[in-house]
């Protein structure tokens, strides 16, 4: 047998499984709590087409809307509304999105009901169609001489109060949101839903 | 024989296949046995999948308030201490204990890169911390010790197999 110095590399299973074990309880502890709260950090949507979203009432602080080039799910730059609030709370939140199930023409319907009140902070929305009853407080709308599209005219509330909305959405973000009694569901639709195109 | 000295013989088996595979290997197999290479590959790619998200949040990454911000510093430092776990392979427990700390937080400002990067980080780290690594001088030396079952040590401090 040949000898000689070589070093050799190997993985000691206890501390292996130890380290892993540990790693593994820690990210469920983190995900429990935050189910236990009903919080997830830092929510995108975005980049899978036009999605819905109704809502009964919902209450926001330091509202702006500003003109948007955005991403949607069929083309790179679409004309659209950017939404912003520091805070909101929604009641009666239903996210809608339908998809053609993949080599079939078979559609499906998946929603997310939010049966409590759903806490938003860092709420940033791009929208392409809206109606709803909105009522501001503090409203300025504002134009200014700039090249810059997204500054030209901007609007912005200190409040903002939106009822009976059904907004098709592009893009949603949340720096943080909590759902109270959320419900996912699936269903069968003979045909997708089509608005304002 | 008892279950210790059936793992030890198990262990010296792996060592002895292992030693004889490195006596002619390339330069490649002889560098990545020298360090947690897995362990350092993974971490990498994990923070690439952690990094998926802020990289496409990027525009509302400074935003007051906004955690996009710490997804890209804990997806950012697994890349880093993903590489430092091939050059400096010494500290190869730190390393790992840091890559798992940072996986699981990256779930506040990346959603842990959808959650499949914080596991692939935790298994990352998993195997850093388990790395070890030893010097085998003369094979034929542990092949004695072993048969007159003399009692084999190994040394954690200097990482050596010893009679």
């Amino acid at each position: 047998m040949e000898k000689g110095k070589v070093a050799i590399g190997y993985i000691v299973k206890e501390k292996f499984y130890l380290a892993l074990f540990s790693g593994l309880f820690a990210f469920l502890l983190l995900i429990g709590t935050f189910g236990f709260t009903g919080t997830a950090f830092a929510l995108p949507l975005g980049g899978i087409g036009d999605f819905f979203v109704e809502f009964e009432e919902l209450e926001g602080a330091n509202f702006q809307l500003l003109p948007h080039v955005g991403e949607t799910g069929e083309t790179d730059a679409a004309p659209m509304v950017r939404n912003k609030m520091d805070r909101a709370t929604i009641k009666g939140l239903h996210i809608y999105k339908d998809l053609q199930m993949p080599g079939t023409n078979q559609w499906v319907r998946f929603h997310v009901w939010v049966e409590g009140t759903a806490t938003i902070n860092g709420l940033i929305q791009d929208a392409r169609f809206i109606s709803a009853n909105l009522s501001f407080e503090e409203l300025h709308v504002r134009e200014k001489n700039t090249p810059n599209y997204s500054e030209n005219w901007t609007q912005d509330a200190k409040t903002i109060k939106i009822t009976d909305a059904k907004i098709i959405t592009d893009y949603l973000f949340q720096s943080a949101v909590s759902l109270e009694g959320a419900k996912i569901s699936v269903e069968y639709i003979d045909e997708p839903e089509i608005i304002g195109d | 024989m008892n279950f210790r000295e059936k793992r030890r013989r198990k262990q010296l088996e792996k060592l002895k296949r292992k030693y004889e595979r490195l006596q002619n290997a390339g330069k490649f197999q002889k560098w990545k046995n020298e360090r947690p290479f897995w362990g350092g590959l993974l971490a990498i790619l994990a923070a690439i999948l952690i990094l998926y998200i802020p990289i496409h949040l990027y525009a509302i990454a400074f935003i007051p308030g906004s955690l996009v911000f710490v997804g890209f510093l804990f997806g950012g430092l697994i890349f880093i201490v993903g590489f430092l776990a091939w050059f400096y392979p010494q500290f190869s427990t730190i390393i790992g204990i840091v890559i798992i700390f940072l996986s699981v937080l990256s779930i506040m400002g990346a959603l842990g890169g959808f959650l499949i990067g914080s596991i692939l980080g935790i298994i990352a780290g998993a195997i850093c911390v388990g790395w070890e690594k030893t010097e085998i001088h003369d094979l034929d030396l542990l092949d004695d010790n072993f048969k007159d079952k003399k009692v084999i040590v190994h040394d954690s401090s200097s990482n050596t197999f010893q009679a």
